[in-house]
């Protein structure tokens, strides 16, 4: 590294925390998902013997496609080990500390949320054979869909590694840089928790009724896509305290308001993200059981999911106090 | 286990002709550290790839305690393999570290694109 003189220890430091926690919370999430998925495809084959080969070919494709998290949290940590940051000023330290909890965080959900797919899908191909290539593609776009939380992390842990924040006063900013970091990364384990419950939902539901998979995976897209919601709002108010200019202070409670703003959204959304999560699972699950009324259950999905999505909502207003108001 | 074999085969052979195709064009076109970014990836997503097989007998006739403690170890592993080309590329000129990163998803690239283009037909039948 080629840092300037001063600050080196202090952001090699960092760095180093933060590429450990990137990489040690990252994962947490995948190995959780991957034995779920392990453990699911092993229910399968004693169910069905006969087409373990099927399962296991399954299993594998979802394994591989489910730790993608965490091999992004791999990128961040290695980028924060090994980077260079030419002429950093000591804002890079607390840069590169969000960036490690950004990214660690940011991977645990959709870690976790990319097993249920696949372990759902393996259960189903034992269930019925004739469905696998339905199922394995399904498993495949619900698991891809679940990365997205991880992948809004990894934005905003790049920027806070690539961002040059050399004129910004050192108080508050320290703390709108590690508070934009556990915005999003917070946000996102809900999002990625609650669009695995939905995609494992829609495995079950082609698995017991192949000829729905066409309402089964719009309904499953539409409940994904909401329950990322939440994790929207993290990156939104991560931009907002990467991006905004904020007066010189030394008072303490300056720099806490801009740290709480990002705590805030983050455990805010949390919740929600699972709670709309667990509305997309309830739809498609019913969906597959009843197709005729895909419709209604799509707007009982939407409406129990915007009631959930309110507490989300209600902690980004407190954020946007703390960052404008207070 | 000859379906697995199968699988890996399949995925890991397309992921290298991918990652050769695509560092070839980079070269050519004169991205010379780029090209070897991606192509130095794709050789480590391969790798992954079939230690990601390799694992999967140790996971099966296990509970799900086990199953899980057996998959943290395994990513543990394969991370710390996956994470050699990345530490080149971050640490030298050589190879570009975008492109290195891109490279180790080469196999997921491979694998998510050959089922977008199965569902090209099916979505052209529906609405016509």
């Amino acid at each position: 590294m080629n840092m300037a003189t001063d600050f080196e220890p202090i952001i090699r430091l960092s760095a180093y925390i933060g590429g450990g926690i990137a990489m040690g919370l990252g994962a947490v999430g995948a190995a959780i998902g991957e034995g779920y998925t392990a453990a699911e495809a092993n229910m399968a084959v004693s169910r069905n013997p006969k087409i373990s080969g099927d399962i296991f070919k399954n299993m594998l494709v979802g394994q591989a496609v489910a730790e993608s998290a965490s091999i992004f949290a791999l990128v961040i940590a290695i980028l924060l080990l090994f980077l260079e940051t030419p002429s950093a000023g000591e804002l890079k330290a607390a840069a590169l500390f969000g960036a490690g909890l950004c990214m660690g965080f940011g991977a645990i959900g959709s870690g976790v949320g990319s097993g249920f797919p696949g372990g759902n899908a393996c259960s189903g191909i034992s269930r019925q054979p004739a469905a696998t290539s339905r199922l394995t593609t399904n498993m495949l776009i619900g698991s891809a869909v679940c990365q997205t939380p991880a992948i809004f992390s990894m934005v905003v842990a790049l920027m806070l590694i690539f961002m040059d924040f050399g004129k910004a006063p050192t108080f508050p900013t320290w703390a709108a840089l590690i508070g934009a970091g556990v915005s999003t990364g917070l946000a996102a384990i809900g999002s990625g928790y609650g669009g695995g419950l939905a995609a494992g939902a829609s495995c079950e539901g082609i698995a017991r009724q192949p000829e729905s998979v066409g309402n089964v995976t719009t309904i499953m897209l539409v409940g994904q896509a909401v329950a990322q919601t939440p994790s929207i709002f993290g990156l939104l108010v991560s931009f907002v305290l990467l991006f905004k200019s904020f007066p010189e202070s030394t008072a303490l409670s300056a720099s806490m308001a801009l740290l709480a703003a990002g705590l805030s959204t983050g455990f805010g959304g949390i919740g929600p993200g699972i709670g709309n999560g667990m509305a997309a699972e309830g739809a498609v699950r019913w969906v597959a059981r009843n197709t005729e009324h895909a419709g209604d259950l799509m707007r009982t999905m939407l409406v129990g999911q915007a009631v959930s999505q309110s507490t989300a909502i209600y902690a980004m207003v407190i954020s946007l106090i703390l960052i404008f108001v207070v | 286990m000859e379906a697995i074999r199968h699988t890996q085969k399949k995925y890991a052979s397309r992921a290298m002709v991918a990652g050769i195709c695509v560092a070839l064009i980079l070269i050519l076109a004169g991205y010379r550290t780029l090209g070897k970014g991606v192509m130095l990836g794709a050789v480590f997503s391969v790798i992954n790839f079939v230690l990601i097989g390799a694992t999967l007998p140790f996971n099966a006739g296990r509970s799900r305690k086990q199953a899980t403690a057996v998959s943290f170890g395994s990513i543990i592993f394969r991370y710390a393999i996956l994470a050699f080309p990345l530490v080149i590329a971050a640490r030298g000129k050589s190879f570009d570290f975008a492109a290195t990163a891109v490279g180790i998803f080469m196999v997921q690239i491979v694998i998510l694109s050959e089922h977008a283009w199965k569902m090209i037909p099916l979505i052209v039948h529906k609405r016509s």
